[in-house]
Protein backbone atom coordinates (compact mmCIF):
# COMPACT_ATOMS: atom_id res chain seq x y z
CA UNK A 1 0.00 0.00 0.00
CA UNK A 2 2.49 2.52 1.13
CA UNK A 3 4.92 1.86 -1.62
CA UNK A 4 1.81 1.82 -4.43
CA UNK A 5 0.79 4.77 -3.17
CA UNK A 6 4.18 6.64 -3.53
CA UNK A 7 4.82 5.50 -6.96
CA UNK A 8 1.45 6.47 -7.66
CA UNK A 9 1.89 9.78 -6.48
CA UNK A 10 5.42 9.93 -8.28
CA UNK A 11 3.67 9.05 -11.67
CA UNK A 12 1.16 11.95 -10.94
CA UNK A 13 3.81 14.24 -10.26
CA UNK A 14 5.57 13.00 -13.57
CA UNK A 15 2.44 13.27 -15.84
CA UNK A 16 0.71 16.60 -14.39
CA UNK A 17 2.96 18.67 -17.06
CA UNK A 18 1.60 16.79 -20.07
CA UNK A 19 -1.81 18.53 -19.17
CA UNK A 20 -0.29 21.64 -18.40
CA UNK A 21 1.45 21.91 -21.55
CA UNK A 22 -1.85 20.47 -23.45
CA UNK A 23 -3.78 23.34 -21.48
CA UNK A 24 -1.39 26.14 -22.49
CA UNK A 25 -1.14 25.47 -26.13
CA UNK A 26 -4.81 25.38 -26.82
CA UNK A 27 -5.25 28.19 -24.96
CA UNK A 28 -3.02 29.72 -27.11
CA UNK A 29 -4.19 28.05 -29.94
CA UNK A 30 -8.07 28.97 -28.97
CA UNK A 31 -6.71 33.01 -28.44
CA UNK A 32 -5.36 32.97 -31.67
CA UNK A 33 -8.71 31.59 -33.74
CA UNK A 34 -11.18 33.44 -31.39
CA UNK A 35 -9.97 36.75 -32.44
CA UNK A 36 -9.75 36.04 -36.09
CA UNK A 37 -13.20 34.49 -35.94
CA UNK A 38 -14.39 37.59 -33.73
CA UNK A 39 -12.94 39.68 -36.70
CA UNK A 40 -14.60 37.74 -39.07
CA UNK A 41 -18.53 37.90 -37.27
CA UNK A 42 -17.98 41.17 -36.19
CA UNK A 43 -17.48 42.65 -39.69
CA UNK A 44 -20.25 40.71 -41.21
CA UNK A 45 -18.41 39.22 -44.67
CA UNK A 46 -21.21 37.54 -46.22
CA UNK A 47 -21.27 33.76 -46.57
CA UNK A 48 -17.76 33.73 -44.21
CA UNK A 49 -19.38 35.36 -41.35
CA UNK A 50 -22.10 33.04 -41.26
CA UNK A 51 -20.33 30.10 -41.15
CA UNK A 52 -18.33 31.32 -38.47
CA UNK A 53 -21.29 31.47 -36.85
CA UNK A 54 -22.68 27.92 -37.32
CA UNK A 55 -18.49 26.73 -36.07
CA UNK A 56 -19.70 28.78 -32.94
CA UNK A 57 -22.91 27.06 -32.54
CA UNK A 58 -20.70 23.89 -33.29
CA UNK A 59 -18.60 23.95 -30.98
CA UNK A 60 -20.89 25.15 -27.88
CA UNK A 61 -23.01 22.47 -28.59
CA UNK A 62 -20.82 19.04 -29.52
CA UNK A 63 -19.16 17.16 -26.44
CA UNK A 64 -15.55 18.52 -25.82
CA UNK A 65 -15.09 14.48 -25.96
CA UNK A 66 -16.55 13.61 -29.12
CA UNK A 67 -14.47 16.62 -30.70
CA UNK A 68 -11.56 15.05 -29.73
CA UNK A 69 -12.45 11.75 -31.33
CA UNK A 70 -13.18 13.80 -34.42
CA UNK A 71 -9.83 15.02 -34.47
CA UNK A 72 -7.94 11.89 -33.52
CA UNK A 73 -9.85 9.73 -35.91
CA UNK A 74 -11.11 12.10 -38.71
CA UNK A 75 -7.77 14.69 -39.62
CA UNK A 76 -5.52 11.79 -40.76
CA UNK A 77 -8.75 10.19 -42.92
CA UNK A 78 -10.12 13.83 -43.60
CA UNK A 79 -6.08 15.62 -45.37
CA UNK A 80 -5.80 12.95 -48.22
CA UNK A 81 -9.00 13.46 -49.13
CA UNK A 82 -8.41 17.44 -50.01
CA UNK A 83 -4.95 16.90 -51.10
CA UNK A 84 -2.78 17.29 -48.26
CA UNK A 85 -1.02 13.96 -48.04
CA UNK A 86 -0.92 11.38 -45.50
CA UNK A 87 -0.51 12.46 -41.66
CA UNK A 88 -0.58 10.13 -38.72
CA UNK A 89 -1.98 12.36 -35.60
CA UNK A 90 -0.49 11.78 -32.16
CA UNK A 91 -2.67 12.18 -29.50
CA UNK A 92 -1.28 14.93 -28.50
CA UNK A 93 -1.84 17.17 -31.52
CA UNK A 94 -5.25 16.36 -31.50
CA UNK A 95 -5.66 16.79 -28.14
CA UNK A 96 -4.54 20.72 -28.40
CA UNK A 97 -6.22 21.21 -32.11
CA UNK A 98 -9.74 20.04 -31.00
CA UNK A 99 -9.60 21.91 -27.41
CA UNK A 100 -8.04 24.53 -28.80
CA UNK A 101 -10.59 25.01 -31.62
CA UNK A 102 -13.46 24.55 -29.48
CA UNK A 103 -12.32 26.80 -26.81
CA UNK A 104 -12.10 29.15 -29.58
CA UNK A 105 -15.44 29.14 -30.22
CA UNK A 106 -16.47 29.54 -26.49
CA UNK A 107 -13.93 32.53 -26.41
CA UNK A 108 -15.26 34.03 -29.38
CA UNK A 109 -18.68 34.46 -27.42
CA UNK A 110 -17.15 36.48 -24.74
CA UNK A 111 -15.13 38.76 -26.86
CA UNK A 112 -18.10 39.64 -29.74
CA UNK A 113 -20.27 41.32 -26.79
CA UNK A 114 -16.81 42.90 -24.96
CA UNK A 115 -16.62 44.94 -28.66
CA UNK A 116 -20.31 45.76 -28.77
CA UNK A 117 -19.87 46.86 -25.40
CA UNK A 118 -17.92 49.98 -26.42
CA UNK A 119 -20.19 52.86 -26.93
CA UNK A 120 -20.53 54.18 -30.64
CA UNK A 121 -20.01 57.39 -29.96
CA UNK A 122 -16.26 56.44 -29.04
CA UNK A 123 -15.73 54.61 -32.14
CA UNK A 124 -16.94 58.14 -33.60
CA UNK A 125 -14.49 60.38 -31.52
CA UNK A 126 -11.78 58.61 -32.40
CA UNK A 127 -13.02 58.83 -36.07
CA UNK A 128 -13.17 62.65 -35.80
CA UNK A 129 -9.73 62.75 -33.95
CA UNK A 130 -8.18 61.08 -37.58
CA UNK A 131 -7.42 58.00 -35.98
CA UNK A 132 -6.49 55.18 -38.48
CA UNK A 133 -8.55 51.78 -37.66
CA UNK A 134 -5.03 50.14 -36.21
CA UNK A 135 -4.80 52.92 -33.75
CA UNK A 136 -8.29 53.36 -33.17
CA UNK A 137 -8.49 49.17 -32.13
CA UNK A 138 -5.63 49.14 -30.07
CA UNK A 139 -5.94 52.38 -27.98
CA UNK A 140 -9.59 52.84 -27.31
CA UNK A 141 -11.16 50.00 -28.33
CA UNK A 142 -8.92 47.19 -27.18
CA UNK A 143 -8.39 48.89 -23.64
CA UNK A 144 -11.97 48.71 -22.86
CA UNK A 145 -12.83 45.60 -24.22
CA UNK A 146 -10.21 43.92 -21.76
CA UNK A 147 -12.00 44.67 -18.74
CA UNK A 148 -15.67 43.53 -20.10
CA UNK A 149 -14.19 40.53 -21.50
CA UNK A 150 -11.52 39.20 -18.50
CA UNK A 151 -14.35 37.44 -16.43
CA UNK A 152 -15.68 35.56 -18.85
CA UNK A 153 -12.27 34.73 -20.60
CA UNK A 154 -11.39 33.10 -16.85
CA UNK A 155 -14.73 31.34 -16.95
CA UNK A 156 -13.67 29.73 -20.56
CA UNK A 157 -10.15 29.25 -19.03
CA UNK A 158 -11.30 27.11 -15.84
CA UNK A 159 -13.82 24.86 -18.41
CA UNK A 160 -10.61 24.36 -20.55
CA UNK A 161 -8.76 22.94 -17.64
CA UNK A 162 -11.67 20.67 -17.14
CA UNK A 163 -11.79 19.84 -20.47
CA UNK A 164 -8.09 18.25 -20.38
CA UNK A 165 -9.58 15.71 -17.92
CA UNK A 166 -10.39 13.88 -21.12
CA UNK A 167 -7.57 13.31 -22.90
CA UNK A 168 -7.10 10.27 -21.56
CA UNK A 169 -9.50 9.00 -23.79
CA UNK A 170 -7.49 8.63 -26.67
CA UNK A 171 -4.44 7.22 -25.19
CA UNK A 172 -2.48 10.06 -23.42
CA UNK A 173 -1.05 8.99 -20.42
CA UNK A 174 -1.90 12.46 -17.83
CA UNK A 175 -2.68 12.45 -14.65
CA UNK A 176 -6.38 11.06 -15.38
CA UNK A 177 -4.39 8.12 -17.40
CA UNK A 178 -1.75 7.00 -14.57
CA UNK A 179 -5.14 6.63 -12.31
CA UNK A 180 -6.35 4.29 -14.99
CA UNK A 181 -3.19 2.21 -15.05
CA UNK A 182 -2.62 2.11 -11.62
CA UNK A 183 -6.25 1.29 -11.07
CA UNK A 184 -5.91 -1.74 -13.71
CA UNK A 185 -2.65 -2.86 -12.16
CA UNK A 186 -4.24 -3.05 -9.07
CA UNK A 187 -1.71 -1.89 -5.97
CA UNK A 188 -4.84 -2.10 -3.99
CA UNK A 189 -4.76 1.64 -3.27
CA UNK A 190 -8.38 2.98 -2.64
CA UNK A 191 -10.10 4.25 -6.02
CA UNK A 192 -11.76 6.74 -4.34
CA UNK A 193 -8.42 8.54 -2.96
CA UNK A 194 -6.89 8.59 -6.17
CA UNK A 195 -10.01 10.24 -7.54
CA UNK A 196 -10.48 12.54 -5.25
CA UNK A 197 -6.30 13.43 -4.60
CA UNK A 198 -6.61 13.69 -9.03
CA UNK A 199 -10.32 16.41 -8.07
CA UNK A 200 -7.73 18.54 -5.91
CA UNK A 201 -4.96 19.01 -8.82
CA UNK A 202 -7.56 19.87 -10.89
CA UNK A 203 -8.97 22.47 -7.91
CA UNK A 204 -5.61 23.62 -7.59
CA UNK A 205 -4.90 24.61 -11.36
CA UNK A 206 -8.37 25.96 -11.83
CA UNK A 207 -8.03 27.75 -8.75
CA UNK A 208 -4.61 29.54 -9.50
CA UNK A 209 -6.47 30.49 -12.97
CA UNK A 210 -8.51 32.01 -11.19
CA UNK A 211 -6.91 33.64 -8.92
CA UNK A 212 -4.54 34.85 -11.66
CA UNK A 213 -7.24 36.04 -14.22
CA UNK A 214 -8.96 38.34 -10.90
CA UNK A 215 -5.29 39.83 -10.16
CA UNK A 216 -5.72 40.96 -14.04
CA UNK A 217 -9.09 42.18 -13.73
CA UNK A 218 -7.97 44.52 -10.60
CA UNK A 219 -4.80 45.61 -12.47
CA UNK A 220 -6.76 46.55 -15.73
CA UNK A 221 -10.25 47.97 -14.15
CA UNK A 222 -12.00 51.06 -15.72
CA UNK A 223 -11.09 53.44 -12.74
CA UNK B 1 -12.94 7.00 -47.70
CA UNK B 2 -16.08 8.56 -46.33
CA UNK B 3 -19.20 6.30 -46.94
CA UNK B 4 -22.33 8.20 -47.40
CA UNK B 5 -24.26 5.09 -47.22
CA UNK B 6 -22.78 3.44 -43.75
CA UNK B 7 -23.44 7.63 -42.12
CA UNK B 8 -27.17 7.13 -43.25
CA UNK B 9 -27.17 4.21 -41.11
CA UNK B 10 -25.38 5.50 -38.34
CA UNK B 11 -27.52 8.52 -37.76
CA UNK B 12 -30.73 6.12 -37.55
CA UNK B 13 -29.36 3.64 -35.55
CA UNK B 14 -28.13 6.41 -32.89
CA UNK B 15 -31.59 8.45 -33.19
CA UNK B 16 -32.82 5.25 -32.03
CA UNK B 17 -31.41 6.00 -28.84
CA UNK B 18 -32.28 9.76 -28.49
CA UNK B 19 -35.40 9.52 -26.74
CA UNK B 20 -33.50 7.88 -23.67
CA UNK B 21 -30.81 10.19 -24.04
CA UNK B 22 -33.18 13.76 -23.80
CA UNK B 23 -34.75 11.94 -20.49
CA UNK B 24 -32.33 10.95 -18.77
CA UNK B 25 -31.35 14.75 -19.86
CA UNK B 26 -34.68 16.28 -18.78
CA UNK B 27 -34.56 14.06 -15.52
CA UNK B 28 -31.36 15.96 -14.83
CA UNK B 29 -32.88 19.13 -15.34
CA UNK B 30 -35.36 18.53 -13.08
CA UNK B 31 -33.36 17.18 -10.58
CA UNK B 32 -30.95 19.46 -10.39
CA UNK B 33 -33.13 22.47 -10.56
CA UNK B 34 -34.80 21.08 -7.60
CA UNK B 35 -31.50 21.09 -5.37
CA UNK B 36 -30.65 24.63 -6.93
CA UNK B 37 -33.41 25.98 -5.39
CA UNK B 38 -32.58 24.19 -2.51
CA UNK B 39 -28.73 25.87 -2.40
CA UNK B 40 -29.99 29.08 -3.68
CA UNK B 41 -32.50 29.58 -0.52
CA UNK B 42 -30.21 28.27 1.78
CA UNK B 43 -27.38 31.35 0.68
CA UNK B 44 -30.32 33.33 -0.10
CA UNK B 45 -31.46 32.87 4.29
CA UNK B 46 -27.61 32.60 5.01
CA UNK B 47 -29.02 29.09 7.58
CA UNK B 48 -25.95 28.70 9.55
CA UNK B 49 -23.39 25.53 8.90
CA UNK B 50 -25.67 24.51 5.84
CA UNK B 51 -24.09 27.97 4.58
CA UNK B 52 -20.96 27.12 4.61
CA UNK B 53 -21.03 23.59 3.28
CA UNK B 54 -23.22 24.77 0.24
CA UNK B 55 -20.20 27.11 -0.44
CA UNK B 56 -17.60 24.20 0.02
CA UNK B 57 -19.86 22.14 -2.11
CA UNK B 58 -19.72 24.84 -4.94
CA UNK B 59 -15.82 25.12 -4.64
CA UNK B 60 -15.32 21.43 -4.86
CA UNK B 61 -17.03 20.90 -7.49
CA UNK B 62 -16.06 24.45 -9.45
CA UNK B 63 -12.56 22.94 -9.41
CA UNK B 64 -13.19 19.49 -10.47
CA UNK B 65 -13.75 18.38 -13.72
CA UNK B 66 -16.95 16.61 -14.13
CA UNK B 67 -15.48 13.62 -15.68
CA UNK B 68 -13.15 13.02 -12.47
CA UNK B 69 -16.07 13.98 -10.15
CA UNK B 70 -18.08 11.11 -12.21
CA UNK B 71 -15.59 8.82 -11.70
CA UNK B 72 -15.18 9.77 -7.90
CA UNK B 73 -19.02 8.88 -7.72
CA UNK B 74 -18.66 5.42 -9.47
CA UNK B 75 -16.75 4.28 -6.83
CA UNK B 76 -17.93 6.17 -4.03
CA UNK B 77 -21.89 6.78 -4.45
CA UNK B 78 -22.31 2.80 -3.86
CA UNK B 79 -20.16 2.80 -0.71
CA UNK B 80 -22.16 5.92 0.64
CA UNK B 81 -25.49 4.51 -0.22
CA UNK B 82 -24.34 0.99 1.31
CA UNK B 83 -23.55 3.25 4.39
CA UNK B 84 -27.09 5.17 4.80
CA UNK B 85 -28.62 1.55 4.30
CA UNK B 86 -26.79 0.28 6.26
CA UNK B 87 -27.57 2.85 9.41
CA UNK B 88 -31.39 2.78 8.18
CA UNK B 89 -31.21 -1.10 9.25
CA UNK B 90 -32.36 -1.75 5.75
CA UNK B 91 -31.01 -5.06 4.44
CA UNK B 92 -30.30 -3.98 0.74
CA UNK B 93 -26.69 -4.44 -1.46
CA UNK B 94 -26.15 -0.98 -3.40
CA UNK B 95 -22.48 -2.20 -4.79
CA UNK B 96 -24.70 -3.54 -7.81
CA UNK B 97 -26.10 0.45 -8.01
CA UNK B 98 -26.90 1.08 -12.26
CA UNK B 99 -24.37 3.00 -13.46
CA UNK B 100 -27.48 5.26 -14.44
CA UNK B 101 -28.32 6.42 -11.36
CA UNK B 102 -24.44 7.15 -10.62
CA UNK B 103 -24.34 9.22 -13.84
CA UNK B 104 -27.27 10.76 -13.52
CA UNK B 105 -26.54 11.91 -9.60
CA UNK B 106 -22.97 12.90 -10.80
CA UNK B 107 -24.39 15.52 -13.32
CA UNK B 108 -27.43 16.55 -11.23
CA UNK B 109 -25.03 17.48 -8.94
CA UNK B 110 -22.71 19.34 -10.53
CA UNK B 111 -25.54 21.30 -13.10
CA UNK B 112 -27.31 22.35 -9.56
CA UNK B 113 -24.19 24.46 -8.39
CA UNK B 114 -24.64 26.48 -12.01
CA UNK B 115 -28.69 25.79 -11.95
CA UNK B 116 -28.59 27.63 -7.74
CA UNK B 117 -26.34 30.48 -9.53
CA UNK B 118 -28.76 31.07 -11.76
CA UNK B 119 -32.05 30.83 -10.05
CA UNK B 120 -30.49 33.68 -7.59
CA UNK B 121 -29.17 35.80 -10.70
CA UNK B 122 -32.91 35.77 -11.49
CA UNK B 123 -35.05 36.60 -8.69
CA UNK B 124 -32.00 39.17 -7.76
CA UNK B 125 -33.52 40.98 -11.41
CA UNK B 126 -36.92 41.19 -10.48
CA UNK B 127 -37.17 45.14 -9.45
CA UNK B 128 -37.53 45.53 -5.84
CA UNK B 129 -39.91 48.21 -6.27
CA UNK B 130 -42.60 45.59 -7.68
CA UNK B 131 -42.30 43.30 -4.17
CA UNK B 132 -42.59 46.56 -2.14
CA UNK B 133 -46.13 47.66 -4.57
CA UNK B 134 -47.11 43.88 -3.49
CA UNK B 135 -46.85 44.54 -0.27
CA UNK B 136 -48.59 47.76 -0.32
CA UNK B 137 -51.50 46.49 -1.90
CA UNK B 138 -51.88 43.67 1.04
CA UNK B 139 -50.34 40.54 -0.67
CA UNK B 140 -49.07 37.62 1.30
CA UNK B 141 -45.83 36.48 1.42
CA UNK B 142 -46.75 33.67 -0.88
CA UNK B 143 -49.04 35.50 -2.83
CA UNK B 144 -46.16 38.30 -3.83
CA UNK B 145 -44.01 35.20 -4.55
CA UNK B 146 -46.04 33.04 -6.75
CA UNK B 147 -47.63 35.78 -8.81
CA UNK B 148 -45.12 38.66 -8.54
CA UNK B 149 -41.85 37.63 -8.41
CA UNK B 150 -41.78 33.83 -9.78
CA UNK B 151 -42.78 34.87 -12.92
CA UNK B 152 -41.10 37.46 -13.91
CA UNK B 153 -37.82 35.67 -12.52
CA UNK B 154 -38.86 32.36 -14.92
CA UNK B 155 -38.81 34.45 -17.67
CA UNK B 156 -35.01 35.90 -17.02
CA UNK B 157 -34.00 32.54 -16.78
CA UNK B 158 -35.02 30.74 -19.47
CA UNK B 159 -31.85 31.39 -21.98
CA UNK B 160 -30.07 30.13 -18.97
CA UNK B 161 -32.33 27.07 -18.37
CA UNK B 162 -31.63 26.76 -22.30
CA UNK B 163 -28.26 26.37 -21.72
CA UNK B 164 -28.13 24.20 -18.65
CA UNK B 165 -30.41 21.84 -20.84
CA UNK B 166 -27.43 21.81 -23.54
CA UNK B 167 -24.73 20.88 -20.41
CA UNK B 168 -26.62 18.17 -19.38
CA UNK B 169 -26.97 16.62 -22.93
CA UNK B 170 -23.33 16.92 -23.28
CA UNK B 171 -22.56 15.92 -20.03
CA UNK B 172 -24.28 12.44 -20.63
CA UNK B 173 -21.43 11.64 -23.31
CA UNK B 174 -19.44 10.88 -20.12
CA UNK B 175 -21.82 8.00 -19.59
CA UNK B 176 -20.17 5.58 -21.79
CA UNK B 177 -16.80 5.60 -19.52
CA UNK B 178 -19.03 4.17 -17.08
CA UNK B 179 -21.26 1.60 -19.68
CA UNK B 180 -24.13 4.02 -19.76
CA UNK B 181 -25.50 3.47 -23.43
CA UNK B 182 -26.49 7.10 -24.33
CA UNK B 183 -25.97 8.49 -27.99
CA UNK B 184 -22.33 9.07 -28.16
CA UNK B 185 -22.37 5.35 -26.30
CA UNK B 186 -24.34 3.98 -29.36
CA UNK B 187 -22.07 6.08 -32.15
CA UNK B 188 -19.00 4.07 -30.40
CA UNK B 189 -20.56 0.90 -30.68
CA UNK B 190 -21.83 1.42 -33.92
CA UNK B 191 -18.15 2.47 -34.78
CA UNK B 192 -16.37 -0.50 -33.54
CA UNK B 193 -18.67 -2.65 -35.46
CA UNK B 194 -17.52 -1.85 -39.07
CA UNK B 195 -14.75 0.74 -37.67
CA UNK B 196 -16.07 3.76 -39.33
CA UNK B 197 -15.15 5.74 -35.88
CA UNK B 198 -15.08 9.00 -38.29
CA UNK B 199 -18.65 8.65 -40.20
CA UNK B 200 -20.05 7.58 -36.05
CA UNK B 201 -18.38 10.43 -34.62
CA UNK B 202 -19.75 13.02 -37.69
CA UNK B 203 -23.14 11.59 -37.60
CA UNK B 204 -23.35 12.37 -33.15
CA UNK B 205 -21.76 15.58 -33.38
CA UNK B 206 -23.89 16.60 -36.40
CA UNK B 207 -27.33 15.20 -33.89
CA UNK B 208 -25.97 16.95 -30.52
CA UNK B 209 -25.48 20.07 -32.86
CA UNK B 210 -29.32 19.97 -34.35
CA UNK B 211 -30.27 19.49 -30.90
CA UNK B 212 -28.33 22.98 -29.44
CA UNK B 213 -30.23 24.62 -32.40
CA UNK B 214 -33.16 23.37 -31.83
CA UNK B 215 -32.98 24.19 -27.94
CA UNK B 216 -31.76 27.46 -28.22
CA UNK B 217 -34.39 28.69 -30.96
CA UNK B 218 -37.05 26.78 -29.16
CA UNK B 219 -36.00 28.47 -25.82
CA UNK B 220 -35.94 31.82 -27.71
CA UNK B 221 -39.27 31.54 -29.51
CA UNK B 222 -40.82 30.55 -25.76
CA UNK B 223 -39.28 33.43 -23.90
CA UNK B 224 -40.67 36.07 -26.77
CA UNK B 225 -43.92 34.69 -26.25
CA UNK B 226 -44.12 34.98 -22.68
CA UNK B 227 -42.09 37.92 -22.30
CA UNK B 228 -44.52 40.78 -20.76
CA UNK B 229 -44.61 43.08 -23.83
Amino acid sequence: METGMQELLMGFLKTLPINIIIIILSAALGLLFAVLLTFVRLNRIPVISQLADLYVSFARSVPGLILLFIAYFGIPKVLPLIGLGTYDISPMHAAIISMGFYHSGYISEVFRPAYLAVEKSQHEAADSLGYTPMQKFFRIILPQMVPVALPGYGNALVYLIHDTSLIFAIGIVDIMGTAELSISRSYGINQILIYFIIALMFSAMCFTTDGLVRKLEKRVAIR
Amino acid sequence: MFDLEASYEMFLGILGVLPETLLIAITILVLSTLLGVVLALIQQYKIPVLVQLTKLFKLFLRGTPMVVFLYLMYYALPAIGQFIVTLLGIDYNMNNMSPLVILIVTVSLTLSTFQSEIIRGSFLAVDPGQIEAAQSLGYSFSQTFTRIVAPQAFVHAIPDFANSFTVAIKATSLGFLITVIDIFAQAKIMAAQNFRFVEAFMMVALIYWGIGILITKFADRYENDVRIK
